[in-house]
């Protein structure tokens, strides 16, 4: 006859085993929900950003996010960030498109994560009005997940 | 608490300075040793080098060729913690060789994502670009 003991200590092996089970099989598929989310997000804003709508390309930031450009000049917050869309739309990018593609996503904690996004541009010009045909380079973004919405907090960006 | 990310900020600042130095003394294992065992490394022209072997690779190649006479200095511009142990650094950089044009090979941003094990700060991303 097995005793109580066993048959506890058996309970208890089975539960946390079946838990282990259970963790180990969400949590690919809670980061392959997360990885499409913010491939989502990576969209979102490319379309706001190719509509030239300075506010949202600025809301797709928390609200104290941190931009900083291919020659490192930042703008801090929703205020600045909108004013600095504003000024490039209006200016030597108002008729450039984009073109951005997820290259790889690494998590850092499960609502942190990196982000390196191969981007291409036409109808760019330089600040002194020559154009550039093809611009190319990388963004590296931090996203942070917020209220189940994933969002900018970070952007950096290098030309090649 | 304000107190530790003050000491953070600082170990964080010691870190990237003991970088620069191990970098200046063109030693490939020690600089690669500065990342987490899966760290990644993206060029200025985005491309990549994952974890030590990679990175010591990487760096072997740079230290033995186009940056052999090669100095870099390495000014932190603003530390961002994204959690108590993971922080977002951005450092001007800049590297000299007395044989470049004006002394100066390049000039630009590195922009990192350190993260601190067992009381060290480490490189977990390092990316780079030139301006």
């Amino acid at each position: 006859m097995i005793s109580n003991r066993l048959k506890m200590a058996l309970a208890v092996f089975l539960f946390f085993s079946f838990s282990a089970a259970v963790s180990r099989a969400q949590t690919p598929a809670k980061m392959d929900a997360d990885s499409a989310a913010i491939k989502q997000c990576v969209a979102a804003w490319e379309d706001a950003w190719n509509r030239h709508d300075a506010h949202a390309t600025a809301m797709a930031y928390v609200e104290d996010g941190d931009f900083s450009s291919t020659t490192g000049v930042p703008s801090h917050g929703w205020k600045e960030l909108e004013a600095h869309y504003n000024d490039i739309f209006t200016t030597f990018l108002k008729d450039a498109h984009r073109t951005d593609t997820v290259r790889s996503i690494r998590f850092l904690t499960p609502e942190i994560a990196s982000v390196d996004i191969d981007w291409q541009m036409t109808g760019a010009k330089t600040r002194d009005g020559k154009d550039i045909p093809n611009r190319k380079g990388l963004l590296t973004w931090i996203v942070t997940k917020h209220n189940g919405q994933w969002m900018i907090t970070i952007y950096h960006e290098s030309a090649f | 608490m304000p107190s530790n990310r003050d000491a953070d900020s600082a170990a964080i600042r010691q870190f990237v300075a003991a970088f620069a130095d191990t970098w200046n003394s063109h030693d490939a294992h020690g600089v690669a040793m500065r990342y987490v065992e899966d760290g990644d490394f993206s060029s200025v022209k985005g491309e990549s080098s994952h974890g030590r072997k990679e990175l010591e690779d990487h760096y072997t190649t740079i230290f033995s060729t186009f940056l052999k006479n090669a100095h870099t200095t390495d000014t932190v511009r603003s530390i961002r913690f994204l959690a108590p142990d993971i922080a977002s650094v951005d450092i001007d950089w800049l590297v000299t060789d007395p044989n470049a044009p004006g002394g100066v090979l390049r000039k630009g941003l590195l922009t990192w994502i350190v993260t601190k094990r067992n009381g060290q700060w480490m490189i977990t991303i390092y990316h780079e670009s030139t301006f």
